[in-house]
């Protein structure tokens, strides 16, 4: 089954309802926990760093970092629920197991997982666009087509860490995400600073990175500076996704295979 | 394929690596009938059920389910079989009706109809009034009764159960035996896997002994003991010796010594301890009992730990 198709199967949004049945009991504390984090990294760069410099043409701390955390948010979210909810799923408590007994493909499995993370990546970030638009940081209603960006920042992030979690012997081994790959593409993926003045190598390297590509469609949408850049941007999130979709479903198959 | 058998596999090879886990068996189950495996841990019974119920994938040799070719149309199987795996899969984030209800929704089965099922499925299995519990907070009992109610939410043609009263209490064995016995009645075929030798001879009506990923013997319990036994068999504690000739040799169909135990298996242990008490052979110690299973299975994969 090729990933495509598998979003249009029946057992694929089964998959994801499942997810959303066990995030009912708990969703007060995971929207509190994926909202106020932010928050306060917002608050705190924005008002208090912001209170002593200014991006120069990139305007104050705060309008900045704003559309930034907004990406952020939706990757966060995707991040730790895809990693440590899908090893859970997968190993510990027989969410998966019980699919494949039923007539449940491995693919369909990680299209619900996608589906659900794009979900989620796209709730908290409405209520995060929402945030900011109340400080008065949204100035197009151009903002709105944030949400769906950030359901494909959702699912695009949900790759690399469901792969993680499909391969990795020990929940442990996570960390190693987490902190080489998943830490440093937010630090320097333009959520914090312009990239401009990073060494051309550095910039490079930023470029090749999903987070960067989120976070200035995002920012164009919400400052109303959208063109067709901001329409390329998207582009690149989409083949991205494209490309790097094969991965947990192979890690999956062979999981639940053989 | 022949539509009277719900399983037929020959030369079924499975390999981990460069572990042979099942090597080259052959057996068939008829529908309607209750088909056990029986074998110690590491025998490749899982592994074999976990190929019948298509959740691995065979290395070589044949295998159709209920007359579909299990490689080819794993889906469709599934849809069709019920199935108990060893480890309970049930979703602690959910509650016991929406353990059922999602699993249903897999099936295709309508939402009303899933709730009229499960709501009668934990009737039958004793669960009513748990509907809302999670599952944590279920007895180990209860988590089993609950699988089972989940393989049976699609009506399905056989029922596959690996280990099903492993690990349970008394009553709560004795609760499941009796449900498959039900099951059986209705024309359901059940196929199990167990180490248990009570459970075994109770429930199926024909068994396979494996060890060390072949199938030993195969029939059904009576057969077995007629064949790897006897009727009963005299064990003498003590080295006391007992001639092998006359009356005595003949009345002994089969002897086994374990220890110092001997094991006397003929057709009626009175006349056997009349002869012997003839003879000026009076066995102070000694049990007479009827053979079992459990000698079948002795007798064929030896009394010594394999491990």
């Amino acid at each position: 089954m090729n990933p495509a198709e598998a979003f249009f199967r029946k057992n694929s949004w089964r998959v994801c309802r499942r997810n959303l049945l066990a995030w009912q009991k708990y969703a007060w504390s995971s929207v509190t926990i994926n909202i106020i984090e932010p928050l306060v990294y917002f608050l705190a760069f924005g008002y208090g760093l912001g209170a002593y410099f200014t991006y120069g043409v990139h305007g104050s701390l705060l309008q900045y970092i704003g559309p930034g955390m907004l990406g952020l948010t939706a990757v966060n979210s995707a991040t730790f629920d895809a990693a440590w909810g899908g090893y859970e799923r997968l190993t510990n408590n027989g969410v998966y197991e019980s699919m494949v007994t039923a007539p449940v493909a491995p693919e369909e499995i990680a299209a619900g997982e996608y589906i659900w993370q794009a979900f989620r990546a796209t709730l908290y970030g409405a209520i995060f666009l929402g945030v900011i638009a109340s400080l008065g940081l949204v100035h197009s209603w151009l903002a709105l087509l944030c949400l769906p960006v950030l359901a494909l920042t959702g699912v695009l992030f949900a790759i690399p860490a469901l792969y993680m979690a499909f391969i990795v012997k020990t929940p442990e081994h996570l960390f190693y995400y987490f902190a080489l790959i998943a830490t440093p593409m937010v630090m320097f993926g333009g959520v914090f600073f312009p990239l401009d003045k990073l060494p051309r190598w550095a910039f490079d390297i930023a470029w090749c990175t999903p987070l960067y590509h989120a976070v200035n469609a995002c920012r164009a949408l919400v400052t109303g500076s959208a063109t067709w850049t901001t329409l390329a941007e998207v582009g690149w999130l989409v083949a991205a996704i494209a490309v790097l979709v094969w991965l947990p479903h192979a890690a999956l198959r062979r999981r639940l295979g053989n | 394929m022949s539509l009277a058998f719900a399983v037929t596999a020959s030369e079924l090879t499975k390999r981990y690596g460069s572990i042979e886990a099942v090597r080259g068996i052959d057996f068939s189950i008829r529908r309607q009938e209750c088909f056990g495996f029986l074998g110690v841990n590491g025998a490749g019974k899982t592994t074999t059920m976990k190929m019948v119920y298509c959740r691995i994938g065979k290395t070589s040799g044949r295998l159709h389910v209920l007359g579909l070719d299990a490689s080819a149309h794993a889906g469709e199987i599934k849809r069709r079989i019920g199935v108990v795996a060893q480890q309970n899969a049930l979703d602690p984030e959910l509650t016991v009706m929406e353990n059922l209800l999602t699993y249903a929704a897999f099936f295709d089965i309508a939402r009303v109809a899933a709730r009229t099922r499960s709501d009668s499925l934990l009737r039958r299995l004793s669960l009513e009034g748990k509907q809302d519990a999670r599952i944590k907070d279920l007895s180990g009992g209860m988590q089993r009764r609950l699988v089972i109610a989940k393989a049976l939410l699609n009506d399905p043609e056989m029922l596959v159960l690996d280990e099903p009263t492993t690990g349970l209490d008394p009553q709560a064995r004795l609760m499941v035996w009796e449900m498959l016995s039900a099951l059986r009645a209705q024309g359901l075929t059940l196929v199990l896997t167990t180490h248990d030798m009570d459970e075994a001879a109770r429930l199926c009506d024909r068994l396979a002994i494996m060890d060390e990923g072949r199938i030993f013997a195969e029939g059904s319990p009576r057969e077995l003991i007629s064949i790897y036994a006897a009727r009963d068999v005299l064990e003498l504690a003590g080295g006391d010796e007992v001639p092998g000739d006359g009356d005595i040799g003949a009345l002994i169909v089969r002897r086994e010594r374990h220890g110092s135990t001997a094991y006397l298996y003929n057709d009626d242990n009175r006349t056997l301890l009349r002869a012997l008490a003839a003879r000026g052979i009076d066995p102070a110690r000694h049990v007479a009992r009827p053979a079992t299973l459990e000698d079948v299975f002795l007798n064929i994969t030896g009394r010594d730990l394999a491990e």
